[in-house]
């Protein structure tokens, strides 16, 4: 109860990240939803202006002018959800909003700074633009001889096109500002004065980046360098030109980064490949750690702009990002919780369960021992997520290329891991023993102590080898999970946790299911032994694992568990006879050191070449590569995509089954589709680029892309024959 | 003992866990080229062949019209930039298009259900509705020939020269906005591009850029 009740607390607090509608907006469509009827044209009085979709006023930042400076005002724009307008290059339809002012004499406007637009995606096309609350703030010189004392008039007609996904309604919208005139220091205006400056300072301007451009094969292929490039180290970054017909607002960008810049490859527009490149393309350039403006001259390509790994074009994180609701912060958080029931299914969890599951049977009838146990297994498992969970967002946070299921991408934590599982088998098999608590004895103090701590551990471990599998809702949760604010993020792993630990937790706190359990007796020690071999299979499964990852180790593998074994059959001898106890103790001692010695080195051997790894599909397969899909895809080839890895036992499963049957291999070649792999065993940055561009943080994942169509059909995690076949069916329609 | 053992293993194992992975290794050299967009045919290429239902309900295929300048206007009658052009520009180019001999397809690619899209009675007046001069309005449900010719927006235009190869692709004039007023003096590219082609000379503007409204295409199947 306590528990639940602290964990009610921790989405309590995660809510409020989740809320990120400040006051004023929702004060604001109130005020629209109760004001004044539509207006077509609205008369030129200052304040806000409406029509059904969109408010629109013209506001200032400071609270007054200051006679020949340079003023900032804004156009504010609240519209209404489903509706936006558009940036200065609107992208496939649509069109950007245009601005007729109508000053007093001497009064200048400049030109909008637009702040970076959202990308929108609609079917096959892409536009450029804004929704929800917009600033478009726009700089107007005040003349010097302006009269302090007097305000000026500023007028102007702003022509909106606020389309939905089904129309576009063009809207013109006449506001009025009256500026004041005054000498000194302008404080901001206290409505939307920080809101503007925060924007004016975060719109992207020019910052000293050198960048080229060339046109090939119908790609348009763009290097940037310098200013804030130099040195950084951009998970992802997107071009969006000022000119329409530059490129193919639709098609994915996809680059490399370097040492001092990046480059990117886009399909070009029919502009350019119609009538050749004639001319330097200018643009804003985005990335995760800024966005700058930038004119790409006509050019051989720069240097040090490639080097350092593939980067996507965030587009999974955008849209990730743009989700991060209530309601899909909850949905999250339920997938998870379920996600985190059925992984106790799973063949990583079973043997840690069948651990726990001879612990309880130990304290069954024993209530007050059993709840702690429940509760401090629950602990273990809680703790274990909060930290594995705040590792991979702060790895992440820094530029790492990290998915769920990463501590399993190093050959030395399966090393580590395997050895575990058979020093747990050793025990359940009664090699050695551990503590008096073991024996049913003792319930003081001393025995409750080892027994929680064991509890807590056990609850860590299970966790730790439950990552590599991926149950269902588990990757929508996770992906999900990744991309929103810290504080829910952990709040879902810690739902998954929850729902990791849930039936145990069940089971030990309710006494009446307590008692149904049978008594201690013999028995006892036999499920015990019988549970040893799920760990033994788990030490094995890992032990293949490692073998894959690592060039020729294995045997060091081996050799540090024969130590190992060696060394608790010792320190087990020690513990039953009191006489030779020294001896023995000290042999353990040794073995140990060996065991610990050659694991050292197993988890330091080389890892294995990516191209000797052979799929363990029956189907005949090619490495993923971007390049691939679009080749295949260009002659007219359905693709068929397995992300995967030799650690994910789902995705093993699913080979095994579904991708791996006759009929299955029948559909590939009716479809005359190209099947490629993906293998993530290893850590590789263009797969968790790609995984995250659609919208996952962790394999499997199954992608069927068919020529004509721009995004590609995301598979089920539980793959059957019919659904791959289905979907291949459908590429060919 | 045990228990402590697995306490020190589970911190070792999480600490290795945290530890980096060396940066990528440069034999991996497979970094993406830009995704290539399955193209549709574009000018100088052959114009693909299709046959759709007219507003009567005739079958009417690209090849009928085989010897003579065809023209292909995606239209959709609720867009703003549609209206401007069919406050009269639109009708006086079909006009003086058809006048010469060319034939001028006016196709609506929207979905039903959508904005533009019309069938039986409602096809059969449209033409006079809008005062239209083309020559047959085809109707596009399943949005198949737009994609097929990539049309992404209303309007968006091809034109078609006697031997089936595509002269003219993209938007219809260098001014896209909505305003009535931005009609005089905008350089209107299918105008252009059918004096070239009835004077003989090869199309100087093959190509501009399109602007409008996104065509209703029915939602595609996503997984």
């Amino acid at each position: 109860m306590r528990i639940l009740f602290l964990l009610l607390t921790w989405l309590a607090l995660a809510l409020p990240a989740a809320a990120s509608v400040p006051a004023s907006e929702a004060a604001l469509r109130d005020a629209l939803a109760a004001g004044a009827a539509p207006v077509a044209k609205a008369s030129t009085a200052p304040g806000p202006q409406r029509t059904e979709r969109i408010e629109a006023e013209l506001v200032p930042m400071s609270a007054w002018a200051v006679p020949g400076s340079t003023a900032v005002v804004a156009i504010r724009q609240q519209i209404k959800p489903g509706w936006h307008t558009y940036w200065r290059n609107q992208g496939d339809s649509g069109g950007p909003t245009t601005l007729t002012w109508s000053l007093p004499a001497g009064v200048a406007p400049g030109d909008i700074l637009w702040p970076l637009p959202e990308r929108q995606r609609l079917q096959s096309l892409m536009n450029y633009g804004y929704s929800g609350a917009v600033f478009l703030p726009v700089p107007i010189e005040i003349p010097a001889d302006a009269a302090p004392g007097r305000s000026l008039p500023l007028r102007v007609t702003a022509h909106f096109y606020v389309c939905s996904d089904e129309m576009c309604v063009p809207e013109d919208l006449d506001l009025a500002l009256d500026l004041p005139v005054r000498e000194g220091a302008a404080p901001l205006d206290p409505r939307f004065g920080q809101a503007i400056q925060d924007i004016v300072a975060a719109a992207p301007r020019p910052a000293g980046i050198e960048a080229r451009v060339a046109l090939t094969d119908g790609r348009l292929v763009l290097t940037a360098a310098g200013g804030p490039l130099a040195g950084a180290a951009p998970r992802w970054a997107y071009f969006h030109p000022f000119e329409g017909g530059v490129i193919d607002h639709a098609a994915a960008q996809s680059g490399e980064r370097g040492p001092q810049g990046l480059t990117l490859t886009v399909a070009a527009g029919r502009g350019l490949t119609s009538n050749g490149l004639k001319g330097p393309i200018s643009g804003v350039l985005s990335t995760d750690l800024g966005a700058w403006e930038i004119t790409a001259e006509p050019g051989a390509a720069l240097t040090g702009v490639t080097g350092d790994g593939a980067i996507g074009d965030g587009e999974g994180a955008q849209t990730a990002a743009a989700a991060t609701a209530l309601p899909d912060f909850i949905k999250a958080a339920v997938f998870a919780l379920l996600g985190g029931l059925i992984l106790n299914l799973m063949p990583c969890v079973f043997p840690i369960l069948a651990m726990k599951a001879a612990s309880l049977s130990r304290a069954a009838h024993n209530p007050a021992e059993a709840r702690r146990d429940g509760l401090a297994f629950l602990a273990g498992v809680l703790a274990t997520f909060l930290v594995l969970a705040g590792a991979l967002l702060a790895l992440r946070a820094g530029g790492q290329a990290l998915g769920w299921g990463f501590q399993l991408q190093s050959p030395g934590v399966v090393a580590a891991l395997a050895l575990l599982m058979l020093a747990v088998a050793l025990n359940l098999s009664g090699v050695f023993h551990i503590g008096a608590g073991l024996q049913g004895a003792g319930h003081g103090p001393l025995s409750r102590l080892p027994g929680v701590a064991g509890a807590f551990f056990t609850g860590v471990l299970a966790v730790v080898v439950a990552a590599p599998c991926t149950a269902p809702f588990m990757a929508f949760a996770l992906g999900a999970a990744l991309f929103m604010p810290w504080p829910m993020a952990l709040a879902v792993f810690l739902m998954l946790g929850l729902g990791l630990a849930l039936p145990y937790v069940l089971i030990s706190l309710n006494p009446r299911l307590l008692a149904r359990l049978p008594k201690p007796g013999p028995w006892m020690e036999t499920l015990r032994n019988l549970l040893a071999f799920p760990m033994y299979g788990a030490a094995l499964w890992l032990a293949w694992v490692y073998g894959r990852q690592t060039a020729d180790a294995l045997a060091l593998l081996f050799g540090a568990g024969l130590m190992l074994a060696l060394a608790l059959w010792l320190y087990g001898r020690a513990q039953a006879a009191s006489g030779k106890a020294r001896t023995a103790a000290i042999g353990a001692l040794l073995a140990l050191i060996a065991a610990l010695g050659l694991g050292v080195l197993a988890g330091k051997a080389p890892a294995a070449s990516s191209e000797g790894v052979a799929p363990s599909s029956r189907l005949s397969s090619q490495p993923w590569s971007e390049q691939a899909v679009q080749s295949a895809l260009a002659e007219g080839r359905p693709v068929l995509v397995n992300f995967t890895a030799d650690w994910c036992v789902t995705c093993k499963v699913n080979e095994s089954t579904a991708l791996s049957s006759a009929r299955t291999a029948q559909a590939l070649e009716q479809a005359n589709a190209l099947y490629l792999v993906g293998d993530w065993t290893r850590r590789d940055d263009a797969i968790t680029a790609e995984l995250q561009r659609h919208g996952r943080s962790g394999v499997p994942l199954y992608l069927v892309y068919a020529p004509g169509r721009s995004e590609p059909r995301i598979l089920p995690q539980l793959l059957t024959e019919g659904v791959v076949i289905d979907a291949l069916k459908d590429a060919i329609d | 003992m045990f228990r402590l053992l697995t306490a020190a293993s589970a911190s070792l194992l999480l600490l290795a866990a945290c530890q980096q992975q060396p940066a990528a290794s440069p034999e991996r050299t497979e970094s993406a080229a830009a995704p290539e967009t399955t193209e549709a045919p574009g000018p100088g290429e052959l114009a693909p062949a299709f046959t759709l239902v007219d507003a009567e309900g005739q079958q009417r295929s690209l090849a009928d019209f085989r010897g003579k300048t065809v023209v292909l206007e995606w239209t959709n009658e609720g867009c703003p930039f549609v209206k401007k052009h069919y406050t009269g520009a639109m009708q006086t180019l079909q006009r003086e298009a058809t006048a010469d001999g060319a034939v001028w397809l006016t196709i609506i690619s929207s979905a039903p259900g959508t904005q533009g899209f019309v069938e039986g009675e409602e096809a059969q007046a449209w033409k006079a509705k809008h005062k239209a001069a083309f020559t047959h309005l085809l109707l596009d449900p399943t949005g198949e020939v737009g994609k097929r010719y990539d049309a992404k927006t209303t309007p968006d235009m091809r034109i078609i020269d006697p031997q089936g190869r595509l002269i003219y692709v993209g938007g219809i004039d260098d001014r896209p906005t909505n305003k009535v007023e931005d009609l005089n003096g905008a350089n209107n590219f299918v105008h252009a591009a059918l004096a070239d082609a009835k004077a003989g000379r090869p199309v100087q503007t093959a190509y501009g850029t399109p602007y409008g409204c996104a065509i209703k295409y029915p939602e595609t199947v996503e997984g």
